[in-house]
């Protein structure tokens, strides 16, 4: 919000204010942030774990977490990567507590899913003309930290710094995953048109 | 992929000129990369590259449904709540009063409809009201969406339910009939809204009807006999006492819209933010600087919510609003 008055030009985001009045206890703000982050993280913890009601118990253990501790949070400076660092790392403690029992081995993050399905792939793309479904099926070659940093960039529609955050790896890390993811998306896509050219 | 050209990758992404050409969007920014690219081949992977991290993959989100999300939220507070009883013994929190106004609008709307539904007989008429600071999103039966701002009312027959009375403020959606091509009217003191399949917000407080067209196009019957037709992005304004249109065209020069439970100031007066408060949650205003009634906001500010909504607007104003005595009393905070 930008107030002029005369030469003076102050700007607030509206966020921070309902983040301050959460922190203060207060439930209408805390209702907005539910509200306003629910289906985001939901789908986020939905694609990481393939499980809805694992995903739904855990968002709700994680907003009661979050307004039970909400005095002892800390300095919030970007509320929306905030709330997917800490409700990824709240979903990776569920699904280790669950997959405890049937393996010893692996860890959480090598059991997350992270798979695309071509519902949720937009019929126009800028960047190639394949079909939803092959597309999906070239997202889904990708390495595990490729689809999630091309999940959380053109997904969730976080900042490169964001992902850095969400995920715990440097700012470099990232570029250099999405470097690479999408020369293998750019090969991919070539040979399917390839050989859609050679099947005619 | 090595230092230097990581750099240059990055580089490349955070300049806008390069986004442009990326994606096609400005002629001199095309032009001024394409020469470059001729004079660089050795840049071409990385270049080709960066424009695929530009364009993205574009995704179609699954959405979540919002009457899941307020189920999800009532069973939150709700443990919230039981907590903290267990933790204290007593509510630490005042809940109930709370609770019944998040646990969505929507029961709002549905208590009024029972009420309405419980006395048949008595009339034919369904009336939705809303208390000051209340919003309800209503769902006529035709399929046309109404979000009433507090301290309104709309009325309509149960025969012809497209046909409705409007005291207050509220934004229309209406639905078209298009195998009927039926009309919706809302009438108002001053004038007559003629629709066919359209969105619009009404405003009629301080004795005038002010109408602005957000799409498609309607007919404005005004009560002085004269019908007009409005384009989208028009705003009429028209006051049955003193017989003239105020204003109509397309900019309203400091306008002050409200969609979807959000108050969009364009460089408008604090005197005239706090008429809008006033009017919807019924606290007049009252300043204790007069010099403070001229500042001027712009943006956007959550109406749902009265606490929210002033704390914003003494943030960027540099004012204190207290409530005292059912009227907001605002002071310089400098």
């Amino acid at each position: 919000m930008v107030v002029q008055n005369r030469t003076k030009t102050t700007t607030i985001q509206p966020e921070k204010v309902i983040w301050h009045l959460f922190i203060g206890g207060d439930l209408h703000a805390f209702s907005t942030l539910f509200k306003g982050y629910y289906a985001m993280l939901h789908n986020y913890g939905y694609k990481i774990s393939a499980n809805l009601n694992l995903t739904e118990d855990c968002l709700q253990d994680f907003f009661i977490y979050l307004f039970e501790n909400r005095r002892n949070l800390g300095e919030v400076h970007n509320i929306k990567a905030y709330l997917f660092v800490s409700f990824r790392r709240a979903i990776f403690k569920s699904l280790k507590r669950e997959r405890r029992f049937t393996d010893l081995e692996g860890t959480p993050e090598a059991l997350s899913k992270f798979e695309f399905s071509p519902e949720e792939i937009a019929m126009e793309q800028e960047l190639v003309s394949a079909r939803k479904e092959v597309l999906a099926e070239i997202l889904n070659g990708l390495s595990k930290r490729e689809r999630e940093v091309v999940y959380l960039k053109y997904y969730s529609d976080l900042k490169t710094k964001e992902i850095s955050e969400v995920m715990g790896i440097s700012y470099q890390s990232v570029l250099n995953t999405l470097q690479k993811a999408f020369v293998k998306l750019r090969n991919s896509v070539e040979t399917q048109v390839i050989r859609q050219i050679l099947q005619r | 992929m090595d230092e230097a050209t990581q750099a240059f990758l990055e580089k490349l992404l955070s300049d806008s000129s390069f986004r442009n050409w990326a994606k096609n969007s400005n002629e001199n920014d095309v032009a001024f990369w394409n020469t470059w690219i001729k004079d660089n081949p050795d840049k071409i992977d990385v270049v080709y590259n960066a424009k695929d991290i530009v364009l993205g993959i574009a995704f179609q989100p699954h959405g979540v449904d919002e009457t899941h999300i307020n189920k999800e939220l009532d069973a939150v507070l709700g443990q919230i709540q039981k907590r903290a009883q267990a933790r204290d013994g007593k509510p630490v929190i005042q809940l109930s009063k709370t609770v019944k106004r998040v646990a969505s609008l929507a029961a709002v709307g549905l208590i009024l409809m029972l009420v309405a539904l419980n006395f048949p007989r008595t009339s034919d008429e369904i009336v939705h009201k809303t208390g000051f600071g209340e919003v309800i999103n209503l769902k006529l039966p035709d399929g046309t969406s109404v979000v009433l701002n507090g301290n309104s009312e709309i009325r309509y027959g149960k025969k012809n339910t497209r046909d409705v009375t409007l005291k207050g403020e509220a934004y229309f959606k209406v639905k078209p009939q298009n195998e009927t091509r039926a009309k919706f009217w809302v009438n108002t003191e001053d004038l007559r809204v003629e629709v066919y399949g359209t969105q619009f917000h009404v405003n009629t407080r301080d004795s005038k009807t002010d109408v602005t067209l957000d799409e498609g196009s309607i007919n404005l019957l005004l009560k002085n006999g004269i019908a007009k037709k409005m384009l989208p992005g028009e705003y009429v304004s028209y006051s049955n006492v003193d017989k003239v249109v105020l204003h109509e065209g397309a900019e309203k020069p400091n306008t002050y819209l409200w969609r979807e439970g959000t108050y969009v100031f364009n460089n408008i007066s604090l005197k005239e933010v706090m008429k809008h408060l006033g009017h919807t949650y019924g606290l007049p205003a009252e300043f204790m600087d007069k010099t403070l009634e001229g500042k001027t906001l712009t943006g956007g500010i959550p109406n749902e919510n009265l606490k929210i909504c002033l704390s914003a607007i003494e943030k960027t104003t540099g004012t204190r609003i207290v409530q005292q005595d059912n009227k907001l009393i605002i002071y310089n905070d400098q």
